[in-house]
C-alpha cells in the first residue's frame, strides 16, 4: 500500500479532470444496484469505469481491472470516493507496471470499514440529527426556508468531503485516508451532540407552546408538564427497546379507551 | 375527481424521485421528512400543516439510520404517504388535527412495508451483480453500465407505487372515517396530533443522543424557552 502513496512517476497514465468529474458524478449511484452478497460492488465498478477505460487501453487489462472492482465493497456512500480516488491511483501504477493488482484489493479491504465507521458516526449519528433539529426548530417557529438551511448545512460537508476524497485519493493515493483522519470527524461529531440536545429542547418547548392554540386545551400551565411527562414515559419505553410504532398505537388505544369510557359514563363530556 | 387523480399521479412521481434519494442515489437528504413534506406542501397547498407534519415526522424517524448493511423502516415512504393523505384530503375536507392524526396512523405502518421492499430490491439486485460479472468478462461495457440504471428504475417504481397506492387507499379510508367520527374519537385524534405525536417524536430523537450532557442541555433548552415564552404570553393554555 505504501507504494501507492508515493508521487506519480512520469510513466504512469494521467487522468484529465473531466474523467474524474465523470467518476464523481457516477459516485452518486454507488448504491443503485446494492445487493446483499457484494453490497456496493456494481456501483463501485460503474463509477470507476470511465477512468479505468482511460488507464487500461488494452482490452484484456481493462477486463481484469473491472473484475477487480466487482468484488465485495461496502463503505459509507459519501466517503467511498476517497477509496475510489486511491484505487484509481493504484490502477494507474498497475497500468505502468509499478504495482501489483493485489494492492488495489488490499486498499479496498483495509479502507472500507474505517471509512464506513467514520461516515456513519459523523453524518448519520451527528450531522443529520443536528441539522434536522435546527431546521425543525426553525420550521415550527415560522422560518419557512429552514429546510433549505438543513440541506445547505448537510450538503456542505457531504459534497465537500465527497469531492475532497476523490481528488485527494487520486493525488495522494492511500495517504488520503490519513488526511481524512486529520479532519477529526469523530471529535466534530462529539461536539455536535450537545447542540443537538439544546435544539431538541427548544423544539420540545415550541411544540408544547403550540398547544395554547389547540382544540384540546388543558388548563393553565398543565400542557408543558403533560408533554414533558409523556416524553419521559416514551423515552424510558424506547430505552427498554419498545418499538416506536407499538408505542404510538398503544398510546392512541389507551387514550381512546379512556375517552370512550368517559363518554359512556358522562355523555356530555 | 380527475383533478384528484392527476394530483395522485404527480405525488407518485414525486414519491419515486424522493425514494431514489433515500438510499439508491445522491442521498442529498431531499427525502428527509423535514424537507420532502414541506416541499409537498408547496406543491399541493396547506404549507403550514405540511411544515408541522414534516417537523414531527422527522423527529419520529430520527433513529431510522442507514448504518452499514442495515435496512431501517423506510421513512420516505411513511412520511410522503402521510403527507399525501393529509394534503390531498384538503380537496375533500378540512386538513385539521383529526386529518393529520388519521394520516399518520394510516401511513406509519407503510414505512415497515417500505423496509420489506428495500430488502426485496437488495435480493433482486443480486441478479444485476451477476449480470455485471458476465458483462465484465465479455467486455460488454454498455451492459455493465445499464445495471445501476435498472436498479434505480426498480427503486423509483416501487416507491411510486407504494406512495401513490398507499395515499389512494389512505384517502379513501379518511374520506369514509371522517364523517363517522363521534365527538369522543375526534377528541382522541386531536389529542394524538397535539400531544402524542410531538412527545413521541421528541422522545425518539432524545433516545438517539445517548449521552448525559446533550440530554441535560435538551432539558435546559426546554425549561428555559418555556419560561421565556410563559413570561411573554402568560401561563396560557
Amino acid at each position: 500500500m505504501s507504494a501507492a502513496s508515493s508521487p506519480v512517476a512520469a510513466a504512469t497514465p494521467h487522468l484529465p479532470w473531466w474523467v474524474l468529474l465523470r467518476v464523481f458524478w457516477r459516485s452518486f449511484f454507488l448504491q443503485a444496484a446494492g445487493n446483499y452478497e457484494r453490497m456496493q460492488n456494481v456501483g463501485f465498478a460503474y463509477a470507476l469505469l470511465p477512468a479505468l477505460r482511460r488507464l487500461h487501453p488494452d482490452p484484456d487489462a481493462l477486463k481484469a481491472a473491472v473484475q477487480r472492482h466487482l468484488g465485495f465493497f461496502n463503505s459509507h456512500p459519501y466517503l467511498a470516493t476517497a477509496v475510489m480516488g486511491a484505487a484509481l491511483r493504484i490502477e494507474a501504477r498497475i497500468a505502468a507496471g509499478q504495482a501489483a493488482p493485489q494492492q488495489v484489493e488490499l486498499l479496498k479491504r483495509v479502507a472500507q470499514g474505517p471509512l464506513a465507521a467514520m461516515g456513519d458516526s459523523f453524518f448519520w449519528s451527528s450531522l443529520r440529527p443536528f441539522a434536522a433539529t435546527w431546521a425543525i426548530a426553525g420550521l415550527i417557529s415560522g422560518v419557512d426556508w429552514a429546510p433549505l438551511g438543513f440541506l445547505a448545512l448537510h450538503n456542505l460537508f457531504h459534497l465537500g468531503l465527497r469531492a475532497y476524497g476523490l481528488r485527494g485519493g487520486w493525488r495522494h493515493g492511500d495517504a488520503v485516508l490519513m488526511r481524512l483522519q486529520q479532519f477529526n470527524l469523530p471529535q466534530l461529531a462529539n461536539r455536535a451532540h450537545p447542540l443537538t440536545g439544546f435544539f431538541l429542547g427548544v423544539v420540545a418547548a415550541l411544540l408544547a407552546d403550540q398547544t395554547r392554540a389547540s382544540t384540546v386545551p388543558l388548563g393553565d400551565g398543565i400542557a408543558p408538564i403533560l408533554t414533558a411527562a409523556l416524553t419521559l414515559i416514551f423515552f424510558l419505553s424506547i430505552r427498554r427497546k419498545m418499538p416506536t410504532i407499538g408505542l404510538l398505537y398503544g398510546a392512541v388505544g389507551a387514550i381512546g379507551g379512556y375517552v370512550l369510557i368517559l363518554n359512556a359514563l358522562f355523555p356530555l363530556w | 375527481m380527475t383533478d384528484l387523480a392527476a394530483q395522485l399521479g404527480l405525488l407518485a412521481v414525486l414519491g419515486g424521485l424522493f425514494g431514489l434519494d433515500w438510499r439508491a442515489a445522491f442521498q442529498l437528504m431531499l427525502s428527509q421528512p423535514v424537507v420532502a413534506v414541506p416541499a409537498l406542501g408547496l406543491v399541493f397547498g396547506h404549507f403550514e400543516q405540511a411544515a408541522w407534519l414534516g417537523a414531527v415526522l422527522q423527529l419520529l424517524w430520527m433513529s431510522a439510520v442507514l448504518f452499514g448493511a442495515s435496512t431501517p423502516p423506510n421513512e420516505t415512504v411513511g412520511a410522503l404517504t402521510a403527507a399525501g393523505i393529509a394534503l390531498l384530503y384538503g380537496r375533500l375536507g378540512p386538513v385539521d388535527e383529526r386529518t393529520l392524526a388519521l394520516a399518520v396512523l394510516i401511513a406509519v405502518p407503510l414505512s415497515l412495508v417500505g423496509r420489506r421492499l428495500d430488502q426485496a430490491v437488495d435480493r433482486a439486485n443480486l441478479a444485476l451483480a451477476k449480470r455485471a460479472d458476465a458483462a465484465a468478462q465479455a467486455g460488454e461495457w454498455a451492459v455493465l453500465e445499464r445495471q445501476p440504471l435498472i436498479g434505480l428504475g426498480r427503486v423509483f417504481i416501487l416507491h411510486a407505487l407504494l406512495i401513490g397506492g398507499g395515499t389512494a387507499a389512505g384517502l379513501l379510508l379518511v374520506w369514509l372515517l371522517h364523517p363517522a367520527l363521534g365527538p369522543g374519537l375526534n377528541r382522541v385524534l386531536a389529542t394524538t396530533t397535539i400531544y402524542l405525536l410531538p412527545a413521541l417524536g421528541v422522545a425518539v430523537t432524545l433516545s438517539t443522543l445517548r449521552r448525559r450532557v446533550p440530554i441535560g442541555l435538551a432539558l435546559a433548552g426546554y425549561v428555559g424557552l418555556l419560561l421565556a415564552l410563559t413570561s411573554l404570553h402568560g401561563p396560557g393554555a
